[in-house]
């Protein structure tokens, strides 16, 4: 007697696809940030957040003196291979906003920023929103109090 | 010259292998996955209409809490300030004490709550300010930014 492996090996395929998929879309989005923690922050979905670009704000690899802009768009794909300067991130979201306009749809900006990054470089994209008529931003952070503090 | 088919009747390919490398695939994408993905949240923020789309004017808003934020020690700690009150440094959990007093003696809670902080401050220290106004039931939370002329970067 066999016994018959087709269904598990069905059911396995399943889920690698799921979780190539899955980590694919999330690795953007999850880009290697130290997020602040927050404990009033809501958990999402990452459907619920809609069309969205997303700004990561992290450091430089020689401290915190510059932060690199990194942009992904709403399928968490990144728009260029490179870091962006502060006003190329203006542009960009003045243009996704454009986009966003014509096919009536409402755009979020989700800041995602290395918790030691300075207030400045949250200030330029706060403004760059502000410019290019974005006024939804969400700021992703870790559930919880401070490693420091809760213990 | 015709060739007969024969059917491959009781000889069964061997999955045992296929099953291994897909276990094995299987378990690195489990372990692989980010399980922080379960513990983060988000804050949100509604920006004040008025101040976009444009050259990011300037708007005048008079909100009942104001805080405020200013740099110790490059970074290491935040001076918090509400309305002009010292509440001392890293004095998340006074600010929180305060805007639930504030609260309970009837504050609005939709009127905005206005963080300005200084630019050199870490982004911890601000969320953790916005974390106090959200827990303390306050909804609209807007950034103080301070004005540039266009192109000009940090």
């Amino acid at each position: 007697m066999t016994l018959n492996l087709a269904p598990m090996v069905d059911v396995m395929m399943c889920l690698i696809i799921f979780f190539l998929l899955a980590t694919k879309l999330a690795d953007l989005e999850q880009y290697a940030v130290d997020l602040p923690w927050a404990v009033s922050a809501r958990e999402v979905d990452s459907s619920e957040l809609g069309r969205r670009v997303t700004i990561i704000i992290r450091r430089a690899e020689d401290g915190d003196v510059v932060a690199e802009y990194v942009v992904a768009d709403w399928d968490g794909r990144q728009v260029t291979d490179r870091v962006l300067t502060p006003a190329e991130v203006g542009r960009l979201l003045a243009d996704r906003a454009r986009r966003a306009e014509r096919s009536d749809e409402k755009l979020r900006c989700v800041v995602r920023a290395d918790r030691e990054v300075m207030y400045r470089h949250i200030e330029v994209v706060l403004r760059a929103c502000g410019s290019a008529g974005i006024s939804d931003i969400v700021f992703p952070a870790n559930q919880g109090q401070p490693p420091e503090e809760a213990s | 010259m015709r060739r007969s088919w024969t059917p491959a009747g009781d000889t069964v390919p061997n999955l045992a292998p296929m099953v291994d490398v897909i276990m094995v695939l299987l378990v690195f994408f489990l372990l692989g996955a980010t399980f922080d993905l379960a513990t983060q949240g988000v804050l949100q923020t509604e920006l004040d209409p008025r101040s976009g789309p444009g050259g990011g004017q300037a708007v005048e808003i008079n909100p009942q809490i104001r805080i405020g934020l200013g740099d110790v020690g490059h970074g290491r700690a935040a001076l918090v300030t509400v309305n002009q009150e010292v509440l001392g440094r890293n004095a998340f959990d006074a600010l929180y004490r305060y805007l639930d007093d504030r609260r309970r003696a009837g504050a609005d809670t939709q009127n905005a709550v206005v963080i300005g902080a200084q630019t050199t401050v870490r982004w911890k220290h601000v969320v953790q300010a916005m974390d106090a106004a959200v827990r303390a039931g306050f909804e609209n939370i807007q950034f103080a930014v301070s004005l540039r002329t266009p192109g000009q970067e940090p």
